[in-house]
This record gives structure tokens, C-alpha cells and sequence, in this order.
């Protein structure tokens, strides 16, 4: 298992960290303002290609660069409706507190469980490389995180089901 | 080599710095303001702030002998300030301009600056005596996007201008009546106003970051983000280079550029750290850091300490990585500045960087 | 035309010197091949598969590296996409480095290294041949909570173009051991997609 995930995450620690060079621009379409062009998308030249890194059909990442901003964009590992659900109770939890942690996006893009947005003035706050560090370990957690609580549902399933039994014995 | 002197100023991004002619001051664009920092002894501390801007201030630069400071800034205004008794004094300069300001340079004469906009023009600013103003000219044509870096030719004519339209292109802003009559040169003979004397364009495109000209000015060199640096020799007027030559490198993109006489340039940007090029027409390549780290270089380093963090996590299930970067800047180098030449060659350089520091390298 | 809306049009479109109207194509170089058809493509392949056959597994990269459509049109671009990715399975995982030091030195070295990321974010973007018609929503049908048997749902995370990705991921991480992050910067910014 994790033979398999660290070539993934290392392709995402390498893509990321070659978004990541972001500078300070302020708005060429409204003036006397500094917006993320990515959520802009008001001038065509200030967004780069965007990369897509995919494990399997399941996990992906979208990382879509522009000259100030970079949205990054993960599909958490989802093989039957249990993890579905987990997966989206989840992430339903951070984004409803995403003003606290910064670099959250309140919803995620299109096809994606999670959104980041990561501007200028987060690379220049913080440590680019603690940045990329945090988003890599938050992949490898997120995982861990929904398995552990799959796990956890169904011993609790068997024990509920054992004691509704039991009077039958 | 001598190691670097370091200066950490403060914690916030330094968009632009410039030493004074005698080294005595030093500016620094922080947020909204201007501040002035003297030097003491091994040490500088703030003397003075220049404050009149609105939004983030973009670009510094001190005249060399007559000692005035320009400003610009995203609230679309430049100012010219001038030390008075009674502290300095800042003169609007009339931009006409309705986007942010993102770049500012004087031209080595001194009676002009250009300042770059995001309102897809270059203003050529001068000041004229009859309404004791600083008025400016447009540069328009083929600019399709937001100027972000500017140089000047040493004959104060010609004007190397960075374009997130992935152009570098080189403008003639011959304004009558205050420049001389340029020698004619590889780049153009007759340069009125807005003669385009040449517009490049990298293979794989990336916003331009840094221009420069060679201390002749018969070579222009540009970084761009495609993590490459190209160097131009122009043939003739009106005719294609003589060579473009490209480098492409195996780290971040670079933000700015330096020449250190005619073979060699010296480019800084989101890898932290100096690197050097070397060459001539035949062919230019990458020449290696100018830092003395105990790794062998930036990136197999960085590689390195990746690969053991996830060898660490498997191990222990922790990650223990050091904080601190290997180079001296602790994040992206925004500016690379000549800080003292004799005839074209560089003997120190400064740099300075979203990390707040400016550092003075000796080469 | 009465029922139009007229402030919701966007008028930005409309003006020509508008910056949402920047022209794209400014930023491709003079110097882009003329546009490939598919067949053209196909021969390429052709070629490429006869190279790999061979044993020749550094000539074929090489060969498929330096004929990518950069100014074709979409079905070119697919046809030629197939074929590196039939080279890059070919080749077996202990032959990796060996091949690519080979391929991305000598003259046009650093091109063909920044057109093989190209084509490793792309094979990546695509989804794998085997699993065009799986989508993850439609496997899970209310009546198979498959959550008490895991031996199903694990094959079901599992599968998906699992295999391909693996090999592309696999290709990445030598890549950028030999040319550095230098060379995903130029994919993103590069126009000339492949």
C-alpha cells in the first residue's frame, strides 16, 4: 500500500512545489485590486496548464497554477458507498471552517472531494516547503483517516448487531 | 569568496530595494511604504519612512548622483521624492495610467524613468520646467498584457521592458528636447518615439520576470517562468538576432538578472539562491550556485530530504524536517541589484526577498 | 431577442481589447511545425512499434519524442499519445534510468525531456483505456452496501487505469530525478501542448 502511494505523493510533492512560484500581481482587469487570477479567470494569459497527477480513476489531483494563485484539488480514494459517505461528511466538516484554516477553498472544484487555495500572500506568510510538507501529509492522512473510520463502523455494526442477537442465543 | 552579508530587516516581503550611490542608505518598499535605513557600523536601522502610498508598493529606485527617490505602487501613482530640510518631499508624478504601477527604474542619464503598468503601457516620465511637473509619454503598441520589469539601455534611449504576454521586447522612448541624438547601434538608427527595436518570445512562452542589458548594451538578457534564462544579440535594425540563445535550467523559475561584464549573468528567483550563467554568442550555460552550502546543490538536496522524510514517516510515523532552508534567503529572491562594479564588472551584488532580508554578496 | 437579459450579457466578451479576449495564439512561437493528420500520426506509431520490437527501446522513445504533434490537431494528438504510452509500458522498470539518460542527453535533449513530462501529466489527465465506461457513482447501486465485504470494495478502489498510472508515475519520479522541477514549470507554461 504504501509502496504504491509514495510515488504518487512524491509527483504531487514535485508538481506542487513547481506551482508554488507565485508573485505578488495585482489586477489588470478592475483596478485597485489584488484577487486570485485563478478564481478570476479574467485574463487567459495569467493561467498556466493545468496538471492532473491520478493514482487510479479514483485519486486524483488537479492542480490548475496561475501568476498569483494556485488551486489544488484532491479526489479521496472512495471504493463503496461507506467511504463515499465518510469521504463526504469529512470534508463537509472542514470546508464549514475553512476561514480558520487559511488555505481551505469553501467548496471544492467540480469532480473533486477538496479544494486549496494557496495565494501570494500564504507562500510569503509561510514556508513554501512547510506548505507543500502540510498538503502531502494531509493526503496521506486523509486516507488513513477514512479507512480508520470504515474500520471503526463496522466493529460498531457487529457489536450492535451481536447485541441484538444475543436474546436469541 | 567572501560570505555574504546578511541584513534581516523585518518580516514582510521587500518587493523592491536600492543602495544609495554611497552605500549609506538603503530603501525598501514594505507594504504601503517606503523606508529609509541607515547604516551603522555593520548594521542598518531605520532612519526614515517615505509614506504617501495607498496600496503595496511595487518599485524603488534612487538616482545615483542627484539623489532623488522614485516610488510606484499598485494604488497606480508614482512619486518623485526629494530631500528638503524638513524631510523629504514627494511630487506626484502624473502616470495617466488606470491600473496598478508594478515596476519603476531612472534611466542612467537621470532625466527620465519609466515605470511599468499593468494598464498595458509603460510610462516614460521626465519633468518639464514650464509646470514644474514630472509629466509622462506612453508606451502602448504591441503590449497585450501587464508590464512586469523594466531596463534601461546605458544611452538612456532604448528601454528593455518583461511582459506577462511572455514578450521581452526593446522600445526606443526618445522624448525630443531631453535626450541627445543615440548613436546608431545593432539595436536601431533612426529610434523616435515607440520604435519597437525588438520583441522575443521564449519557445515554451512563461511571463517574463527580469530583463537586462549587457554593460555595452549590445546583448539583451531575459528570465522568464519557463525556469529559463535567453540572451539576444541583435545583428541590425529591422532584421531577426544574430543569436537567441536559451538555457533552460533545472530549477524555479528566476526572478531577476544581472550582467557581470559581457560573459556572465547572475539570476536569483524562487529557488532562493544566485546561480551564475557564463558564455558568449557560441553558446551560454548554467555555471553553478554562487552560495557555499555543505549540500551539493539546491535541488538534489531538497530531493534528499524528501526522500528521508517519507523514509522517516514509514519508519516512525513522523516526520521530523528541518525548518530552515540551506540558503540564506528563506524564500523567494525578488531582486538582484549591482552593488558595486568597476568598468562592467561586478565585484558585489545585493539581493532581497519576500523573507525580508537583503544580502550583499561578494563575488 | 425581447426575452434577452441585458444585464446579465457579460459585456467583457464583447470588447475586443478587453483582456478576457487575449490572444492565445501570441504566445506560440514562429518556429511550430505545420499541423500533423492522424495518418501521419499513425505511421509514427507504426514506426515507433516496429523500433520497440526490435529491442530498440531508447531509439523509440527518442524517435516518438521528437515526431510529437505539437501543432496537430486533436486526433493526431491522440493517436501519437497512444504510442508513447505503448513505449513507456514497454519498457521495464530496471531499464528506466539507462533509457532516459540516454534520451534526454545530446542535442535537443532538454526538448525531449520537457515533451516527455508533457506526455506523462497528459497520459495522467486521460483516463486509462480499460476503464472508460467505470464511474464510481454508478458501481455503487443502494442494494450492494458493500461495506461488510471488503475483498469487492478494495478491487473497486483499486481498479480504474491503476496500472497504467503506476507506470507513468513511475516514469515521473526518474524524470524529474535527471532534469528537476525546471521541467514541470515548462509544461505548465508551455503553449504547445501535446
Amino acid at each position: 500500500m504504501s509502496q504504491s502511494l509514495r510515488p504518487y505523493l512524491q509527483c504531487v510533492r514535485a508538481s506542487l512545489t513547481a506551482a508554488l512560484a507565485l508573485s505578488d500581481f495585482a489586477s489588470q482587469t478592475s483596478e485597485r485590486h489584488n484577487v486570485p487570477e485563478i478564481e478570476a479567470q479574467s485574463s487567459p494569459e495569467l493561467l498556466l496548464n493545468p496538471l492532473t497527477i491520478s493514482r487510479n480513476e479514483n485519486e486524483k489531483v488537479l492542480i490548475e497554477p496561475s501568476v498569483n494563485s494556485v488551486r489544488l484539488s484532491i479526489r479521496i480514494k472512495q471504493s463503496d458507498e461507506i467511504e463515499h459517505i465518510l469521504v463526504h461528511k469529512f470534508t463537509r466538516f472542514l470546508t464549514q471552517r475553512a476561514e480558520s484554516f487559511f488555505i481551505l477553498r469553501r467548496k471544492p472544484v467540480k469532480g473533486y472531494d477538496i479544494s486549496f487555495l494557496v495565494c501570494n500572500a500564504h507562500t510569503e506568510a509561510m514556508l513554501k516547503h512547510k506548505l507543500v510538507d502540510f498538503i502531502i501529509q494531509f493526503m496521506e492522512e486523509v486516507d488513513k483517516e477514512i479507512s480508520e473510520m470504515k474500520l471503526f463502523l463496522n466493529a460498531r455494526a457487529r457489536f450492535v448487531a451481536e447485541s441484538f442477537l444475543t436474546p436469541f442465543d | 569568496m567572501a560570505s555574504p552579508e546578511i541584513h534581516h530587516l523585518f518580516h514582510n516581503p521587500i518587493a523592491d530595494h536600492s543602495f544609495s550611490p554611497d552605500k549609506g542608505t538603503l530603501a525598501v518598499a514594505r507594504d504601503n511604504n517606503v523606508e529609509l535605513y541607515g547604516k551603522e557600523g555593520n548594521k542598518f536601522s531605520l532612519t526614515d519612512e517615505l509614506k504617501g502610498h495607498e496600496k503595496t508598493v511595487t518599485g524603488v529606485d534612487i538616482a545615483p548622483n542627484s539623489g532623488r527617490i522614485v516610488t510606484c505602487s499598485q494604488d497606480r501613482n508614482a512619486y518623485v521624492w526629494e530631500r528638503t530640510e524638513s524631510g523629504w518631499k514627494p511630487t506626484l508624478v502624473l502616470l495617466r495610467i488606470n491600473r496598478a504601477a508594478t515596476f519603476v527604474r531612472w534611466s542612467p542619464s537621470e532625466q527620465k524613468f519609466a515605470v511599468g503598468s499593468g494598464a498595458r503601457v509603460i510610462a516614460v516620465c521626465y519633468f518639464e520646467e514650464e509646470n514644474d511637473w514630472w509629466i509622462s509619454k506612453h508606451l502602448k503598441k504591441p503590449i497585450r498584457s501587464t508590464i512586469t520589469t523594466l531596463a534601461w539601455h546605458p544611452n538612456s534611449v532604448l528601454l528593455a521592458a518583461g511582459s506577462t504576454d511572455s514578450h521581452a521586447r526593446v522600445f526606443s522612448s526618445y522624448i525630443k528636447g531631453i535626450d541627445t541624438r543615440p548613436e546608431p547601434s545593432a539595436w536601431g538608427e533612426r529610434l523616435p518615439f515607440n520604435t519597437i527595436c525588438g520583441e522575443f518570445l521564449n519557445d515554451s512562452a512563461g511571463w517574463i520576470h527580469g530583463v537586462s542589458f549587457s554593460p555595452s548594451g549590445n546583448a539583451l538578457a531575459f528570465t522568464g517562468h519557463d525556469s529559463s534564462v535567453t540572451v539576444v544579440y541583435p545583428s541590425a535594425p529591422e532584421q531577426p538576432p544574430r543569436a537567441m540563445l536559451n538555457i533552460t535550467t533545472r530549477y524555479l523559475p528566476l526572478n531577476s538578472l544581472i550582467w557581470n561584464g559581457e560573459n556572465e549573468i547572475i539570476a536569483a528567483g524562487h529557488d532562493c539562491e544566485p546561480y551564475r550563467f557564463q558564455g558568449d554568442e557560441s553558446g551560454w550555460q548554467l555555471a553553478g550556485t554562487i552560495e557555499n552550502k555543505t549540500g551539493a546543490g539546491a535541488g538534489s538536496v531538497r530531493e534528499e530530504s524528501a526522500l528521508n522524510m517519507f523514509r522517516q514517516m514509514d519508519l516512525k510515523g513522523q516526520s521530523q524536517v528541518d525548518t530552515q532552508l540551506k540558503t540564506v534567503h528563506q524564500n523567494t529572491i525578488s531582486t538582484v541589484r549591482i552593488y558595486e562594479e568597476t568598468n562592467g564588472n561586478v565585484n558585489k551584488f545585493s539581493t532581497s526577498g519576500v523573507d525580508g532580508r537583503v544580502v550583499i554578496w561578494t563575488i | 431577442m425581447s426575452q434577452l437579459n441585458y444585464r446579465t450579457i457579460n459585456i467583457d466578451v464583447l470588447d475586443p481589447e478587453s483582456s478576457v479576449n487575449f490572444p492565445m495564439v501570441t504566445l506560440l512561437p514562429p518556429n511550430l511545425p505545420p499541423p500533423e493528420t492522424s495518418s501521419d500520426a499513425a505511421n509514427v506509431a507504426n514506426q515507433v512499434r516496429q523500433l520497440l520490437r526490435s529491442g530498440d527501446s531508447e531509439g523509440a522513445l527518442r524517435h516518438v519524442l521528437d515526431t510529437a504533434p505539437l501543432g496537430g490537431d486533436d486526433r493526431a494528438k491522440e493517436v501519437h499519445m497512444a504510442a508513447v504510452i505503448d513505449v513507456l509500458q514497454g519498457i521495464r522498470q530496471s531499464e528506466m534510468t539507462r533509457v532516459l539518460e540516454g534520451v534526454c542527453s545530446g542535442e535537443g535533449g532538454s526538448e525531449r525531456a520537457d515533451c516527455l513530462m508533457k506526455y506523462l501529466y497528459k497520459g495522467m489527465s486521460s483516463p486509462g483505456p480499460s476503464s472508460g465506461a467505470q464511474s464510481p457513482h454508478k458501481s455503487m447501486s443502494p442494494q450492494s452496501t458493500g461495506g461488510f465485504s471488503q475483498i469487492q470494495a478494495r478491487n473497486l478502489g483499486e481498479g480504474g487505469g491503476g496500472q497504467q498510472m503506476s507506470v507513468l508515475l513511475s516514469w515521473h519520479e526518474k524524470l524529474v530525478e535527471l532534469t528537476g522541477t525546471g521541467s514541470i514549470v515548462r509544461v505548465m507554461t508551455d503553449r504547445r501542448t501535446v
